[in-house]
């Protein structure tokens, strides 16, 4: 789900990061100093081996002192120059067939996909959505990989090079010009996928008129309800005014405006079904069994480490403080949004959802409301309406703005388990107040934006490790690098021994010897030698793993099809992300390239 | 011609490895040469002697294994120098899928020169190649000729001082050829520097000042083509109107200064008996400098004139 983690705001991120976390920036001249590091120590010991002590640390000085100064030199006329001619390559390998492709996926999509789902813009985002991803990600991969190699094979680098080039020019033309490319065939896609979503569940209904029945209030006609009749396999009821002018009531995730028209009715196209909704997250305490604060809640087991349990039917409490509210409000009305996850420890009634209940409460005076209970369906997101007019547990009435939000904006929301040996589960990011929804097209934007981040990623590693090795080489690290990438966290665990089962080595004596992941190898010398050679290769898998972009949490697809919206928080971080990648390999690449002898 | 040494190489000396760091060949070793300003410096050796070795070395293209070469008293690594450099390689490596104003276009960009300028220089060298009919063909449907023309063109872009031209004339027709060498003599009438290799020794004994043999990657011959091409120890007289009488007393006519002395000069052998004679020394007895030899068995094969 999307909101598994919360997004941290932009500057939060770059400079402090998440709590006990490291900001993006130093995290960022952390990695350059350390690939740096390494990257002199590899390149000095090669260039001693090669030419002798004295002189490889003469060539590996001269190198770093010569290339920062060229690098200073890098000229946007020449990158201009050779990332047009990326483009022109680009265009002769026939990238334009990857539009093809794409478009004959959609024909084929139009066959499996079925409307027939309760939330049918939910199937089709996620299906366009991550074709695009892959696509992209594949174009690149193979534009990048195969383009330096190519030159260096029919030696075109000889007269490139001769030209007063710098090598991190011929590294940045090439990143622009496949850039430049991927956008092009990205913008059409995105645009494709947009139109063929909203085409695809275009539709419009009639209203039955057979149907409608008089509503009458006090013997006078308040207005009529009825139901249109099924197309795409659903059917909406109908609320019409005296007027004959109303609403198709929401299903499938959208609803229909009714204009009456002379005797006909006007039904317009589906409305809502891309949604960009806008949370607005609190900060989450727990109240324990016996009516204690605590940071956290209770755990049951291995379950999402920052979610924690309250048990129901006790005063155990999920307490989220909202902050920035307006106490002048002139809405009717709080638009709230809750996910449970539930957790049971009998079945209870078969069939019958846990019961909670949600309370708010003001912070600086105490005033609850009186408990509204709800239905709790695991995963499921539930959305409030609640009232501006409330009571309180005395029945008396109670304003939600004046009463319950403080002066400085603050107001609490209290959810309990009513049932007994049944627990909920909360995060943070598990209760939040409903925005004003963004535009699902702005949205839309930003989700193929999270795209083309991804995408640049993949040129930026292709283009640089091809300046080192020949053009299948660099596909497969390049590929691998990728899908490394999306088990970032997996490998990462592994790296610092949290999954089970040991290091690589470990597990594979356990795969051979057909022990399971769990029980204790037997100690000896042999096992020892296994964790220890294990602790090296943990080592080094740590290194790579903080090279790595996590490509599962840089895809935002997930926003789209969920009908989040994408926070601009997000976006910045994603493309400042992108740039560090950019310049980071950029630099690498530039060193890889000047070391390397032309025309070995 | 001046003093001023545009380009030079200590000990310039070049192993060839494979991937393991093993010794594969040694292409060259210790070079050391001095090219000035404004000549025509001719780099001469059978295949596989090391010219090509030499001039990539030289554009930073190889890393020396030791010595170093030095252009604009720049070291060639140093890609600044480039800016007054043009070369032209062996074969052609230019991208097939641009066309002859595309390339010149794209490779005139990445120097320092205004659009305006770029697109004049362009145009002239398409002109000047003679490849104005073919300016919109992508390079993939270019004859061998053509590709050569249009490699020379890119190496002209930057109206450079230096110019590499690694066997200019292969591919090239007769007219070609004259073209070429007429460009070059040009080129030195214009006071750039020009280093080239050839195997067409007519073509080098044309148009270059000066010239270095090497043989498996040694250097053994260096210095100015017309004396290295005089046979020193031979005498040549040309004469008119001496009587039989004279004639066969020419010895002390001549040395009496009688009749009308028209020449007496050292006879000249051609390009092509030394490099012969070079090589053939070579192979017989390697690893030495040829210094002498030159000479000395140009007197044995008889004089041409
Ligand atoms: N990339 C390379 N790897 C290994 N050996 C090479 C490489 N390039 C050249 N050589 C070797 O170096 C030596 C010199 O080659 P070079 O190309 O300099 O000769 P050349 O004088 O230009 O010959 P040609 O007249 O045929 O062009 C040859 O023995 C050649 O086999
Ligand atoms: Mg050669």
């Amino acid at each position: 789900m999307v909101l598994e983690r919360q997004v941290l705001p932009y500057f939060t991120w770059l400079i402090q990061g998440e709590p006990g976390g490291l900001g993006a920036l130093p995290r960022f001249l952390l990695v350059m100093f350390g690939v740096g590091l390494a990257a002199l120590l590899i390149g000095f010991l090669v260039a001693a081996l090669r030419y002798g002590f004295s002189r490889g640390g003469d060539l590996t000085y001269r190198t770093v002192y010569g290339g920062f100064f060229e690098l200073l030199q890098t000229k946007w006329r020449r990158v201009w120059a050779l990332a047009v001619l990326a483009i022109k390559e680009a265009r002769r390998r026939r990238v334009l067939v990857a539009l093809g492709v794409y478009f004959v996926i959609l024909l084929f999509a139009q066959w499996f996909l079925s409307t027939d789902y309760p939330e049918p813009a939910r199937l089709y985002l996620s299906f366009v959505l991550t074709a695009t991803t892959y696509l992209m990600l594949g174009i690149g991969l193979v534009l990048s990989a195969f383009s330096l190699p190519s030159d260096f094979k029919t030696k075109t680098i000889y007269t490139v090079v001769t030209k007063p080039v710098r090598a991190g020019e011929i590294v940045i033309g090439r990143i622009l010009g496949f850039t430049i490319v991927g956008t092009v065939l990205l913008a059409i896609m995105g645009l494709a996928s947009y139109v063929f979503v909203v085409r695809s569940l275009d539709h419009t209904h009639r209203v039955d008129a057979e149907t409608l029945t008089n509503v009458m209030i006090g013997g006078k006609l308040q207005g009529y309800d009825g139901s249109t009749d099924k197309v795409m396999s659903h059917r909406h009821s109908v609320e019409l005014d005296a007027e004959g002018n109303g609403l198709a009531v929401l299903d499938r995730g959208h609803t229909h405006n009714i204009d009456r028209v002379g005797e006909d009715y006007k039904v317009s196209g589906p409305i809502g079904l891309m949604k960009a909704r806008v949370p607005k997250y609190g900060k989450l305490t727990f109240i324990d069994r016996n009516g204690a604060k605590k940071d956290s809640g209770i755990s049951v087991g291995f379950e999402w480490k920052y979610r924690s349990f309250i048990d129901g039917n006790t005063q155990a409490a999920a307490i989220w403080q909202f902050d920035g509210l307006d106490h002048d409000s002139d809405d009717e009305f709080l638009n709230l949004a809750l996910i449970v996850r539930v957790f049971r420890t009998h079945k209870g009634v078969v069939g019958r959802p846990l019961t909670g209940t949600i309370q708010l409460r003001n912070p600086e005076t105490g005033v609850v409301s009186a408990e509204r209970s709800f239905s709790a369906r695991d995963q499921q997101i539930d959305e409030f309406e609640i009232p501006r007019a409330l009571t309180d547990p005395k029945e008396e009435p109670i304003d939600l703005f004046e009463d319950l939000v403080t002066k400085d904006g603050r107001l609490d929301v209290i959810v309990q388990c009513l049932e007994g040996g049944q627990y909920f589960g909360f995060a943070q990011a598990d209760c939040y107040i409903r925005l004003p929804e963004g535009d699902p097209r702005t949205n839309f934007f930003k989700v193929n934006l999270s795209i083309w981040v991804q995408m640049v990623i993949v040129i930026a590693i292709g283009v640089t490790v091809s300046t080192l090795v020949s053009g299948p080489v660099a596909m497969l690290f390049t590929a691998s690098f990728i899908l490394l990438g999306f088990f970032r966290q997996f490998f990462l665990d592994v790296a610092t021994g949290q999954e089970y089962g040991g290091g690589p080595l470990e597990s594979l004596v356990r795969l051979v010897t057909q022990k399971n992941v769990m029980v204790e190898l037997d100690p000896g010398v042999g096992v020892s030698i296994v964790k220890a050679i294990d602790d090296v290769f943990q080592g080094f898998m740590w290194c790579v793993g903080q090279l790595l972009p996590d490509f599962r949490s840089l895809s935002a697809v997930a926003f789209a099809a969920d009908g989040y919206n994408v926070p601009w928080d997000r976006v910045w971080q994603d493309l400042t992300l992108c740039g560090a990648y950019v310049v980071g390999l950029s630099i690498l690449g530039f060193f890889l390239l000047r070391t390397r002898e032309v025309a070995r | 011609m001046s003093d001023e040494v545009v380009l030079q190489t200590r000990a310039l000396s070049k192993v060839y490895r494979d991937f393991w760091g093993r010794q594969k060949v040694r292409a060259l070793k210790a070079l050391d040469l001095e090219v000035r300003r404004g000549e025509v410096f001719g780099l001469l050796g059978p295949n596989g002697s090391g010219k090509t070795t030499t001039m990539k070395l030289v554009l930073g293209l190889l890393f020396p294994t030791e010595g170093e070469a030095v252009v604009f008293g720049r070291p060639a690594s140093d890609v600044s120098k480039n800016e007054r450099i043009g070369y032209l390689p062996e074969e052609s490596y230019l991208y097939r899928f641009l066309n002859a104003e595309e390339t010149l276009d794209f490779y005139g960009r990445l120097f320092d020169m205004p659009a305006s300028t770029r697109a004049e220089r362009v145009d002239a060298l398409i002109k000047q190649v003679g490849l104005d009919k073919a300016r919109k063909r992508p390079l993939q449907e270019y004859s061998k000729g053509m590709t050569r023309r249009i490699g020379l063109a890119q190496a002209l872009i930057n109206d450079p001082e230096l110019i590499l031209l690694d066997e200019p004339t292969s591919g090239l027709d007769p007219i070609g050829t004259r073209e070429m060498k007429d460009m070059i003599i040009k080129l030195k009438e214009q006071g750039k520097t020009v280093v080239m290799c050839s195997h067409l020794l007519a073509d080098v004994q044309d148009v270059c000042d000066r010239i270095a043999i090497l043989h498996q990657g040694e250097l053994k011959e260096l210095g100015r083509v017309d004396e290295l091409l005089t046979v020193a120890d031979v005498t040549q007289v040309k004469g008119r109107n001496l009587t039989p009488e004279c004639q066969n007393e020419i010895r002390e006519v001549i040395a009496r200064h009688h009749g009308e002395l028209l020449s007496m000069d050292n006879p000249t052998t051609t390009l092509e008996e030394l490099f012969l004679d070079i090589v053939r020394d070579s192979e017989a007895r390697p690893g030495r400098r040829a210094a002498s030899v030159a000479a000395a068995n140009a007197s044995d094969s008889p004089p041409s004139s």
